[in-house]
């Protein structure tokens, strides 16, 4: 079961209706059966690795919590952060290491690979991993308590709205709204409605159908002119967002409906004027979390080399963004130039802020809409290794751009009418809630009558132009 | 507050409801109205049709069988029913309904189809949507594409789900100059260019139980309407040694005794790229050949069988 899945129109409802009708001491019961069932619904025995998890989590944080003991305190921590680590490493890179194994061996002529063992990634295990982890650590760190309630620690790993692709949630947010007496609010569930409307809308529409022309070039690069993977690498990054932003509304507003708040993932990312601002707007839960507990440990190690320490620091934390990704080096490269694309900001950010200043540039159109081109165009680059299968293929699509003209590749013009046009109202809405929040109110009209028509029209169009026989959310696979 | 939360959920609903009514009865409107293209070709072969003889296939069949070279040689009529992409299921749900209306002399099924398990099979099934509500007999085919299929045709936008680009463009009288397809057959004229070593290889993959089935079901069903039915696998430019499909269609046509003539590798036909547009369509000059030979084959079985 997914969240485009016609069952999940099913179990969603009933879910909703069960939960609010269970004691509020025991919905959290309600939530945790549900919540397996949904995850056991897409392969049972992934979610032996979810409770595994949960288990070796709340022993250690257990113990942790019973301890005085800095050095045990310490000691439990690394050793729940490894186990808890060994399953993604395991599923997650096995095949890579056997494969380095396999060439480091094959450099002394020895041939003696690991067995190969075809294997398939446990869907969600990079986002609940995660969870966990942050949860470990801010038990050690004493920012919060270890909670004692396996099933509502179980509820926090394993909640359905966010276990497939997250938001990554923190257990200082999530723990407490598990436990609170949340009644049925109008508000809440309306929200929720909304998000969810707009959240199939920008997958249904945008995401699947620019996927099948972006899956049509970068399916076939060596078939394609430069003009062609040109416009596909520009479409992907409109894809993906609309992909994995549209995951996280449903996401958020299915948990808002159930009465919680879960951290906002995306926010119109490509309105940011400079690579700093777009990884405070794109896939937030998981650059937050990098940030508390990667970057700024990391940098206070390394304030002694001052700019450069940030610099290390940057380059550390977005080679293990890459790496978290895909364990391919086309992900590791994509990190890397993440990295390299914030260190250069956080080197001129002095000089380009007098500059700014100087000349007043922050508050005039045309420099704001250079700095949004020049953005996108820094991320649509370095997505190119994210889409390409190998660092060969990415190297591949480079170079067509550059040496293979030619016209461009329509294939059926209605999936790219299809596409343009859906993407053409999520730009249009984003910049309307960038820069005139206030203008063309739809969703948010005073006039009910114009907030049915707006509902409806958004899910006629989804039945109109909406992809059902479309792919999985492209972060599964992280 | 729950009243205000289902009321407003029922009003959103309500508009819903008749936005889609509307809206979905418009389009099947234009998409039966249509006289050319896929769709009318579709609607043609399932509620129009009366010709003699009829093709059943995929692409293979919409490029290869010539008209003019059946009616001509054999004295009837002729109709090619194939679609491009859509395969067995597409071609049983076809069937059904001619049979309801009429039974021909003689039904051609040109073969390509693999069987294997394949999600896309299924997904094409939404070819068939439209036809739901009209068509009975189809609609066990139809809803296996997935349990709930029945539940969403609640809605009358869904069978024309992203049709609605292709539906306004074909009402427009402009886009029919460009269906070049003559009775269901879509000659090409293209000349196939590279080369192709022979392969050797021959994989085995799981038989999908359903399409199997399809096809005994469509060759059972052919055989009680009391038309004869030959099945035929069309010549490919690649040589190979076998192939699983082509298994599978010589051991149900053995089973249920029709003939099953295997064109896919006859030494006229492989590797001469002047017959093919692409690896595995024929192009007019192929397609002239081929027919010929098929309807020289049909003559003398008929004529071995008695009228």
């Amino acid at each position: 079961m997914t969240f485009t899945s016609f069952n999940f129109l099913i179990f969603f409802p009933l879910i909703v209706i069960l939960c609010y009708s269970t004691p509020v001491k025991y919905r959290y019961v309600t939530l945790l059966t549900a919540s397996y069932f949904f995850y056991i619904n897409i392969k049972p025995i992934f979610a032996l690795i979810t409770a595994g998890v949960t288990l070796s989590t709340y022993l250690f944080t257990r113990l942790m919590g019973k301890t005085n003991s800095w050095p045990w305190k310490k000691r439990f921590m690394v050793i729940n952060i490894v186990l808890i680590l060994l399953p993604l490493f395991f599923f997650k890179y096995f095949r890579n290491i056997n494969a380095g194994i396999f060439v480091l061996l094959e450099l002394f002529h020895l041939k003696c690979p690991l067995p190969e063992i075809k294997l398939f990634l446990p869907i969600g295990i990079s986002f609940y991993t995660f969870m966990a982890i942050g949860y470990t650590v801010d038990v050690y760190n004493e920012e919060i308590e270890p909670e004692k309630n396996l099933g509502i620690l179980a509820l926090f790993v394993s909640f359905f709205p966010l276990i497939l692709s997250g938001p990554i949630e923190r257990a200082k947010n999530m723990l407490p709204q598990f436990k609170a007496q949340i009644n049925l609010d109008y508000n809440m569930v309306a929200q929720g409605l909304k998000f969810m409307l707009w959240g199939y809308f920008m997958k249904l529409v945008v995401a699947d159908r620019l996927g099948i022309y972006v899956d049509a070039i970068y399916g076939n690069i060596y078939q394609h002119n430069g003009t062609s993977l040109l416009f596909a690498s520009f479409l992907y990054p409109f894809q993906e967002y609309a992909d994995f932003g549209g995951y996280s509304l449903i996401a958020i507003g299915t948990a808002r409906i159930l009465g919680f708040n879960v951290m906002q993932n995306f926010k119109r990312p490509f309105l940011a004027t400079s690579m700093s601002e777009f990884w405070r707007r794109w896939h937030i839960s998981l650059i937050s979390w990098l940030t508390d507990y990667v970057y700024t440990p990391l940098s206070f190690s390394f304030r002694k080399y001052k700019v450069w320490g940030i610099v290390i620091a940057l380059m550390i934390t977005f080679f293990i963004s890459g790496i978290w990704h895909g364990a391919t080096l086309a992900f590791v490269v994509w990190g890397l130039m993440q990295g390299l694309f914030l260190s250069i900001e956080a080197l001129t950010n002095k000089e380009k802020s007098i500059f700014e200043k100087k000349h007043n540039l922050s508050k005039k159109s045309w420099y704001v809409s250079m700095g949004v081109c020049f953005t996108f165009i820094l991320f649509a680059a370095s997505e190119v290794f994210a889409r390409a299968t190998s660092i060969n293929d990415a190297f591949t699509v480079y170079r067509r751009i550059f040496t293979v003209p030619g016209t461009l590749f329509i294939g059926r013009l209605s999936i790219l009418i299809y596409g343009v046009f859906g993407l053409s109202i999520l730009l249009l809405k984003d910049l309307r809630d960038e820069f005139a929040p206030s203008w063309f109110l739809l969703f948010e009209n005073k006039h009910k009558f114009v907030r049915v028509i707006a509902y409806s029209s958004i899910i006629i169009l989804v039945l109109l132009i909406g992809v059902f026989d479309g792919g999985q959310f492209i972060y599964y696979q992280f | 507050m729950i009243k205000k939360i289902v009321f407003n959920i029922a009003v959103v609903f309500l508009a819903v409801f008749v936005l889609d009514f509307v809206i979905g009865g418009t389009l099947r409107n234009f998409y039966f109205r249509e006289t050319s293209g896929s769709f009318f070709r579709g609607t043609y072969s399932m509620e129009i049709t009366k010709a003699d003889i009829l093709v059943f296939g995929a692409s293979t069949a919409v490029s290869n069988y010539v008209p003019e070279v059946f009616e001509n040689s054999l004295g009837v009529t002729f109709y090619n029913t194939g679609q491009n992409g859509l395969g067995i299921f597409f071609q049983l749900a076809t069937l059904k309904s001619v049979l309801k209306r009429y039974t021909p002399k003689l039904i051609i099924l040109s073969c390509g189809e693999s069987f294997s398990k394949d999600k896309e099979s299924y997904d094409k099934l939404a070819y068939l949507l439209p036809y739901y509500s009209k068509h009975k007999e189809i609609r066990k085919i139809v809803e296996l594409k997935s349990p709930f299929e029945r539940i969403k045709l609640i809605s009358e936008i869904y069978p024309f789900n992203s049709q609605i680009f292709t539906i306004l463009v074909r009402s427009i009288e402009i886009a029919k100059i460009n269906d070049s397809s003559k009775k269901g057959y879509d000659a090409s004229y293209k000349r196939w260019a590279h080369k192709i070593d022979t392969v050797n290889t021959y994989t085995t993959y799981a038989e999908d139980q359903n399409k199997v089935m399809a096809l005994r079901e469509f060759i059972t069903q052919a055989k009680e309407s009391g038309a004869n039915i030959f099945v035929v696998y069309p010549p490919v430019f690649q040589k190979f040694n076998m192939r699983q499909e082509i298994e599978i269609y010589n051991r149900i046509c053995l089973i249920e005794k029709v003939p099953f003539w295997d064109f896919s590798r006859d030494t006229s036909f492989s590797n001469n790229k002047s017959l093919f547009a692409d690896v595995d369509h024929l192009n007019h000059n192929g397609a002239m050949l081929f027919s010929g030979l098929v309807a020289a084959k049909i003559k003398q079985a008929i004529n071995k069988d008695g009228p």
